[in-house]
């Protein structure tokens, strides 16, 4: 992918860069809020990863003048502004995610890759298949080889989200964040827990396993 | 120049004093002119009285009889101030005991001279039906004697008013002053450094009373914030050098003995998952500072808790079931309150989370939520083995770890945490024994219950 680093300590900015070279992607840096807008403006990036305090211009404003420009390029704000009314200000300014600093950086990775694939386009889907597993969006009913899994409500949403990634790792946090609406960490494993029972419900019995704990990083869904 | 001088309420009083004068020197006026009135009146229904005992005399006599009468009159009056003038229409004196006069009729003062003194005496020029001008006057001591009396009185008056006016003025600005500036001096006091001075109160109710009062209660409400804050930077200072220096140890261990790629990576693993603790730690800090001040301005919603707390439940049960426990709710449906949802879930999870964590396996964990009408109660209780009624203060006391729970996993934050949101709600929270365990109660105010 072709990522936008705006950021103006040239040591994140070197970390971030190297690091996203090393995932295989092509990265520019902009140290500064101006620069970072005339790029963003200007050339085609399939996302741009934006530092909240920016000088020149602050990221809130720059976010805000790029989505004003039309330009929909996926935002993620990087920042060590931790408010949950600062992520929802961020978020409402036009941003499509939020990570606060310090990071892991396979957290950083898995976002991007979260965030790179997501459609422009507004096509909802109203159902997701991977291999011989089906999860009907409309109906809520979840099907492997035809024949009917019952999950809890929670566990649906959870199948939800991995086939919506599927093939690209799924951090805790990212889960954490998007099924269960905790901004905080919850020391207990709850993440773990439902996601073993899931598991047991859709892999169990079947010859080939779907979800995957990637060590270290997250959870995958794929054939 | 005095101090006092300067103030308000010296200005005041020297304002009122000024009226009160002004209404003082206002009503003596009245009093005189209604007095002096009256007298004139007086003194000039006696000169009438003797007009016509004269022209009565004439009229019988003659008016050619006129200056004889008069003349007898005189004499008959003599030893006492009286004036008698009779004159033509031309003003030519015919007869009388004092010099002619331009002839007019009217009142007037005349001039007599008596004991080589001149008096004042009060006269009244009457018009005779011959064209004469008869003059007569009466002794007007009395009349002046009452003028000078009033005048003195008043004068005197007018004097103590003022005096007494500035003086109260001086008395009433002083003390007000003295008040003011007690509050200025414990101020002063307290900028210096002494933050335990507090505003004398002295007790009568008044102004100055509820001023003092409510700066003092500002004062208890600052000197509490700084205790905690001084408290808490004493207790960040103490816990983080501890996992900072461990940090440390490590780092240098490792770089000090020779150790293969594989060791020191492993090291290094080790060492970032120390650092992200430590970082949850201030972030957890961080959070608390943000909630005792209140900046989490979405407060003003009303949620519905029975199913926050179902929800919550059920997130909790897969894992509780991992670690051998059971996780049981008794949630009265359709109960909502008026909270952020984002700290209320925080709050719940933390204490749900406390109660697992510090429990063995086969431990029941049971979250209730109900409101008896009193209010609205959520309560985590365990069965486990609780805490000492005499720990239950410190556990709420940033980073402090009961003895027995020093080695397990956590920041010691979040009780402190459940504390401050608690607070920010309104809700009072109590630790009890659940025989056996802890109970760890939320009681929210009956308002705050939408």
């Amino acid at each position: 992918m072709r990522i936008l680093v705006i950021e103006d300590d040239a040591e994140t900015a070197g970390y971030l860069a190297a690091g996203l070279k090393e995932e295989g992607h092509n990265v520019s840096c902009a140290p500064n809020g101006r620069d970072g807008l005339f790029l963003a403006a200007s050339e085609e990036f399939d996302l741009a990863i934006v530092d909240r305090m920016l000088p020149e211009m602050d990221g809130l404003t720059l976010v805000t003048a790029l989505r004003a420009a039309k330009v929909e390029t996926p935002v993620l704000f990087l920042t060590t502004m931790a408010g949950v009314d600062d992520r929802i200000t961020g978020l409402n300014a036009g941003a499509d995610d939020y990570l606060v600093k310090p990071f892991a950086f396979g957290e950083l990775a898995a976002r991007v890759a979260a965030l790179g694939r997501r459609p422009r386009k507004t096509v909802t889907e109203t159902s997701f298949r991977v291999a011989d597993l089906e999860l009907d969006l409309l109906t809520r009913t979840v099907r492997r080889g035809g024949k009917e899994i019952l999950l809890q409500p929670r566990e649906f949403s959870l199948l939800e989200y991995l086939m919506r990634h599927a093939g690209h790792i799924v951090t805790r946090t990212m889960l954490l964040e998007n099924v269960w609406d905790y901004h905080f960490d919850p020391r207990t494993n709850i993440v773990e827990s439902h996601l073993s029972r899931l598991r047991a419900k859709v892999d169990k019995g079947y010859k080939v396993e779907l979800i995957h704990t990637v060590r270290g990083s997250g959870y995958c869904l794929r054939a | 120049m005095p101090r006092f001088l300067t103030t308000w309420s010296f200005r005041l009083t020297l304002l009122y004093a000024g009226l009160f004068t002004a209404s003082v020197m206002l009503l003596f006026g009245v009093i005189y002119w209604s007095a002096l009135d009256y007298a004139v009146q007086d003194e000039t229904d006696e000169i009438n009285v003797e007009f016509h005992a004269v022209v009565d005399e004439a009229n019988l006599a003659g008016y050619g009889q006129l200056p004889t009468i008069i003349a007898n009159h005189l004499r008959q009056r003599a030893g006492t101030r009286v004036a008698y003038l009779l004159e033509d229409s031309s003003g030519r004196k015919i007869v009388g005991n004092i010099d002619a006069l331009p002839p007019r009729e009217g009142s007037m003062a005349v001039s007599l001279k008596s004991d080589e003194k001149h008096r004042k005496l009060q006269a009244h020029f009457y018009r005779l039906p011959n064209g004469d001008f008869l003059l007569i006057g009466e002794d007007s001591f009395a009349l002046n004697e009452m003028k000078e009396l009033i005048a003195r009185a008043f004068g005197t008056s007018a004097v103590i008013t003022l005096l007494l006016a500035i003086v109260g003025g001086v008395i009433v600005s002083t003390s007000v002053l003295r008040r003011v500036e007690s509050v200025a001096r414990t101020s002063d006091a307290i900028i210096a450094g002494d933050l335990s001075q507090r505003v004398p109160v002295q007790g009568s109710g008044d102004e100055f009373d509820h001023l003092a009062s409510s700066v003092n209660a500002m004062l208890d409400r600052i000197e509490d914030l700084m205790r905690s804050m001084r408290q808490v930077s004493t207790d960040i200072a103490h816990d983080l050098r501890t996992p900072l220096t461990r940090l440390r140890q490590r780092l240098e261990l490792s770089r000090r003995q020779n150790h293969s790629v594989e060791q020191l990576h492993d090291a290094l693993t080790e060492s970032t998952k120390q650092v992200d603790s430590i970082l949850e730690t201030f972030g957890a800090l961080l959070r608390i500072a943000q909630i005792e001040a209140g900046q989490s301005a979405t407060l003003h919603g009303s949620i519905d808790l029975s199913s926050l707390l179902e929800n919550i439940v059920a997130d909790f049960v897969p894992a509780a079931e991992d670690r051998g426990q059971i996780l049981a709710a008794d949630i009265q449906p359709g109960l909502n309150v008026t909270a952020d949802r984002v700290l209320m879930t925080q709050m719940v999870v933390n204490l749900l989370e406390n109660a697992l964590r510090h429990t063995e396996p086969c431990t029941l964990v049971t979250l209730r939520a109900a409101d008896d009408g009193a209010g609205l109660t959520v309560s985590v209780s365990d069965t486990g083995p609780g805490i000492p009624l005499a720990e239950r203060e410190n556990v709420l006391r940033p980073f402090y770890r009961l003895e027995a729970s020093r080695t397990t996993e956590g920041s010691g934050l979040g009780f402190s945490l459940v504390a401050a949101i608690a607070k920010r709600h309104g809700a009072t929270l109590r630790l009890s024994d659940n025989t056996p365990g802890l109970r760890v109660t939320l009681q929210f105010p009956h308002l705050a219950a939408a």
